[in-house]
């Protein structure tokens, strides 16, 4: 199925760079449909404006507008019968009356449409609104102005398919070379999305974002049987074009990665002893405890409970109180959120609400230091911002995956600050006199981000600073609190690696994306439990 | 662009005509199928006793299906339907159809496909759903948290209405093709859903309780007693004691038992697993004698009391046509003997009677029983009281043993009676072992179906509730 050089000759290059041309969706400016220009052109704001207009005429007290024009390619194989292409342009107008929203979206991008979504979504708030009271303070924002392109090198939609399906095809040639190795997923998606912002507070901003990322996994074979298998850790979502391929050095990755795979199988397998271990955990599994324990607690409107009915509420559930008293770990904990950090997936000029997103420390030296907010739930905490001298600003966290849904708060890029000492994954398990190595480790966390199971395939009994044995069947159980207290080392600025990851939340649910940067790291007393036995 | 402005759905009329117009576009010969779907959403939510966001959605997908001539089928989607969009996607499906050609690659060996009609009996359209306007959300809403803030409690909760449409024309593999309807070619299809469903917690967060329902009709929905159902939960489940991990008989809500099934439901698909000899539940293993692979096909797989069946005019269930080319009744289990897994056209159940294309089950009705759950309670000395499991992860694909966690809540019933509320438990557990393990069925009820991507078609389950005996906790969760 997949394309040979030879067919590239025969049906010529520029073939594959036909289709590479962006395909023309039409627009109504108010002079009937038109291709649709760059998003900065003055026709589009001139119809996120109209929406604005209408819904403040309709009796909104606030309106903003989102148009989004988005195109994806997914390749879900190395082969030309594997892409989807698909292209969408929706607008969506959020209005609030009385302190209610009202929300309407649709595919449409004309004046007249503009124009219904607003009265549409006015009449959506105003039916909320006839209960009680309900306050809804947006703290203020300077207008955003301006447009922005996120610095991509390589636009992966000016890269024929052609060529992306050759370089993958190489990709799986080159780990199938050896006789014991086979190439198993070898896929990849890309996004860009072209976003105009408007709001009635007079902010108009555009903006063009990007998401890469891609999947490879290698499989070991003895005597025709697969008996272990790796996937690639650098391609998770990222704020990036297509260089997420060709400017890391994948084939030496691929060979890295065939001698951890050969040196996990070599290794003796071993059931599991129930018990509790000291355990070094490489930067993927500490990434995902951070994400998961920390991230998805400090989300504001998760802790308030407005998810409850949905994902669940957060074990740091009193924040009013909790914020800069709370003790989530030891002092050598801290964790930052920002969207500014370049080539990270949640990483934006404006929000979608027209916010210039700040940095923020959530954990500072293991208290509680803040949550994550948007223009709406930062007013929940202006009086604890009044008490301990902070500003009352959003951390710019609305968002949304397309102008079609409505904006909820979703994680930042998340940033678990390293350890002083120059600290990695192999230093930590050599410094282990008895313990357990843990690789990769995937997360199932309860409903209020508290108590969760982990289970990998990569958990190593460790003597005397070596792996000497796999565990079979294992999966650590822990507790959020516990666990972070249990910190006892972070690796080094060096060992700090960044991972895309997405989570779902609200209903309707959302996707949202964002990168989680973390050393390795050892926790006393981690728990080992037999996975599949049961009570 | 035409028509959306005015219409939530693409009408039959506009569907038929997007889909000529599309297919008109087709240069260069070979095979072209478009497929127009259409979806609008009306949804309310709710938090902290007030409502969070009303809001009404709406958008449409055309997929463009394109093989040239000795090239590949390619697939580019887009959401505008004006000529120069559609013509635009039918072009860049052609380039890249041209890209993957592979002259003199035939498509092999594939037997005529039989025709069918299209199947309009089944009850999946309500005007009560498309109908319920965003005054009537309000109304609802407020009439679902009041109970609570009566009470003092905090009331989240989400309604949704939704309607879509469905049409698909081709004309690929003309050869092979016995009527106008077949497989590829896909008659326009329209239905409602609409689900609604409540978490109440009191103020300090040590209570929790959650009602939900789904149905094609919104009429269907008794949004009163889901809002007393959650109160009366949250009440009920307030300071909840630690209890010790362990082995326990549970009576298992109808939800409780869907949300486990599901594990299982999602194994009722591609027979052809088992036939080749991949590892699953349903591999019973290799004929040595025949040279082949075995699959427990009618085998006993649980209690001779657990059939699950999908009848189209079942006037719970219905059934989408884009969901199946054999829309009659099919029994995927019968009297606890597997006797149905989903299938492709080649892998043939009847054999001698002509192919067809069984997909795995899209909606269920599980056989039950007569006992009510005041009975199990009544009959029981000592067992737990469970409401539905949440955050369900298969362990492993042969067993089905999975894990989760009980939510929204538990409660410890002694000696007949429901004594306290009980911290919530990580369970261990297969769906077989469920079924395998039954002691007294009540009466299958409609369950919360939790909603798809936006448009997606709805899979409605008609689940009894299970007195199960020996079921396994293996570690205390202290969320609520």
């Amino acid at each position: 199925m997949t394309l040979s050089r030879r067919d590239l000759l025969k049906y010529g290059l520029h073939a594959g760079l036909l289709i590479a041309l962006p395909r023309p969706l039409l627009a109504d400016f108010g002079r009937g449909p038109e291709p649709i220009p760059p998003i900065q052109d003055p026709r589009v704001r001139a119809l996120a404006e109209r929406a604005v207009e209408a819904a403040r005429a309709a009796g909104a007290a606030y309106a903003d507008v989102r148009l989004t024009h988005t195109r994806i390619r997914d390749y879900r194989a190395a082969s030309i019968r594997s892409v989807l292409d698909r292209e969408d342009m929706v607008a969506g107008v959020r209005v609030l009356v009385d302190g209610y929203w009202g929300f309407a979206g649709s595919p449409v991008w004309s004046p007249d449409e503009m124009a219904r979504l607003a009265t549409e979504a006015v009449s959506h708030a105003r039916v909320s609104s006839v209960g009680g009271v309900r306050e809804v303070e947006l703290v203020p924002a300077p207008p955003a102005t301006g447009h922005w392109k996120m610095p991509v090198e390589i636009d992966p939609f000016e890269v024929s398919p052609f060529e992306i399906i050759d370089y993958l095809s190489s990709l799986a040639a080159f780990a199938s070379k050896w006789s014991e190795w086979g190439a198993g997923q070898n896929s990849c998606s890309f996004q860009v999305q072209e976003k105009a912002f408007a709001s009635s507070e007079g902010s108009y901003c555009t903006q063009q974002l990007y998401r890469s990322e891609g999947a490879f996994t290698i499989t070991l074979q003895k005597d025709r049987r697969s008996v272990a298998r790796g996937s690639l850790d650098v391609l998770t979502p990222a704020g990036l074009g297509w260089e997420l391929y060709t400017r890391q050095p994948l084939r030496e990755l691929i060979l890295q990665l065939m001698e951890e795979v050969e040196e996990h199988w070599k290794l003796p397998p071993k059931p599991v002893e129930v018990g509790r271990f000291a355990a070094a955990c490489d930067a993927r599994t500490v990434a995902r405890f951070a994400d998961a324990t920390l991230g998805r607690a400090t989300e504001l409107d998760r802790a308030l409970g407005y998810e409850a009915n949905a994902g669940g509420t957060s074990y740091l559930a009193d924040p009013l109180s909790m914020l800069g008293t709370h003790e989530v770990g030891p002092a050598t904990l801290t964790l930052r959120g920002n969207r500014s950090e370049p080539g990270a997936a949640a990483t934006v000029q404006w929000d979608d609400e027209g916010v210039r997103p700040d940095d923020l420390i959530i954990i500072r030296e293991g208290t509680l230091n803040d949550f994550q907010t948007t223009r709406e739930s930062a007013g929940w905490l202006a009086d604890v911002y009044a008490r301990r001298s902070m500003p009352v600003q959003s951390h710019g966290c609305a968002g949304a995956p397309t102008a079609l849904q409505a904006p909820l708060q979703h994680s930042p890029n998340l940033v678990l600050d390293p350890g002083s000492a120059a600290l990695d994954f192999d230093g930590a398990i050599a410094e282990l006199e008895q313990g357990v190595a843990i690789r990769g480790l995937g997360l199932d966390m309860d409903f209020q981000g508290m108590n969760g199971l982990g289970t990998t395939d990569r958990i190593y009994e460790v003597r005397n600073g070596r792996k000497v044995a796999r565990i079979v069947g294992a999966g650590v159980l822990f507790r959020a609190p516990e666990l972070w207290k249990g910190l006892q080392a972070l690796g080094g600025r060096d060992s700090v690696r960044r991972y895309g990851m997405s989570a779902v939340k609200g209903e309707p649910a959302q996707r949202s994306y964002h990168s989680v940067s973390a050393p390795p790291a050892v926790f006393d007393q981690v728990t080992l439990i037999d996975v599949a036995r049961k009570a | 662009m035409a028509g959306a402005e005015s219409e939530r759905l693409l009408t039959s009329t506009q569907c038929e005509e997007l889909l000529r117009r599309a297919r008109g576009f087709a240069r260069g010969g070979g095979t072209t199928t478009i497929e127009a779907r259409s979806w609008w959403q009306g949804e309310l939510r709710w938090g902290r006793n007030r409502v969070s966001l009303s809001s009404d959605r709406r958008d449409i997908a055309v997929r463009v299906i394109r093989r040239v001539e000795g090239g590949e089928p390619t697939i580019v989607e887009t959401n505008q339907i004006d000529d120069v969009s559609l013509e635009s996607a039918v072009r860049a499906a052609e380039r890249q159809s041209k890209l993957g050609a592979r002259p003199g690659v035939g498509f092999g060996f594939f037997p005529k496909l039989p025709a069918y009609e299209p199947y309009s009996k089944g009850h999946i359209w309500s005007d009560a759903t498309y109908g319920l306007s965003t005054e009537e959300r309000g109304e609802t809403a407020r009439g679902m948290i009041e109970p609570a803030e009566a009470k003092g409690l905090v009331s989240a909760g989400y309604l949704e209405v939704r309607g879509a449409t469905l049409a698909r024309l081709g004309d690929d593999f003309p050869e092979l093709r016995s009527a106008p309807h077949a497989h590829w070619h896909m008659p326009y299809t329209r239905w409602t859903h609409a689900h609604c469903s409540t978490t109440v917690r009191d103020a300090t967060g040590t209570g929790s309780g959650w009602a939900g329902s789904s149905s094609y009709d919104w009429s269907a929905i008794d949004t009163t007693a889901l809002a007393d159902r959650a109160v009366e939960k949250c009440v009920a489940s307030r300071n909840p004691v630690a209890l010790e991990p362990g082995r326990y008989t549970v009576i298992l809500e109808p939800q409780a038992v869907a949300d486990l099934l599901e594990v299982l439901l999602r194994k009722l698909h591609q027979r052809e697993s088992p036939e080749s000899g991949q590892p699953g539940p349903w591999l019973l293993g290799r004929d040595e004698a025949l040279g082949l692979w075995r699959s427990k096909l009618g085998l006993k797989v649980v209690d001779e009391r657990i059939t699950l069946e999908h009848d189209p005019a079942d006037p719970l269930l219905g059934i989408l046509m884009s969901l199946t080319e054999q829309p009659e009744p099919v029994r995927w289990i019968e009297g606890g003997i597997l006797t149905n897994i989903g299938h492709y056209f080649d892998t043939d159940v009847r054999a001698l009677e002509g192919r067809y294309h069984l997909r795995g089950p899209t909606g269920y009705r599980m056989s039950g029983g007569s006992t009510t759950v005041d009975e199990m309670i009544a009959t029981t000395r000592r067992g737990l009281l469970v409401t539905r499991f949440s955050n369900i992860r298969e362990l492993d694909g042969v067993s089905l043993l999975s894990t989760g966690l009980t939510r929204d809540g538990l409660w410890l019933i002694e000696n007949g009676k429901v004594s306290k509320a009980v911290k919530n438990f990580r369970f261990t557990e297969s769906p077989l072992f469920m079924l395998n393990s039954i002691e007294q069925l009540g009466e299958p009820v409609p369950v919360f179906r939790p909603a798809r991507a936006e448009g997606a078609a709805p899979t409605p389950a008609i689940v009894p509730p299970l007195k199960v005996r020996d079921f396994s906790f293996t570690s205390l969760i202290d969320a609520v």
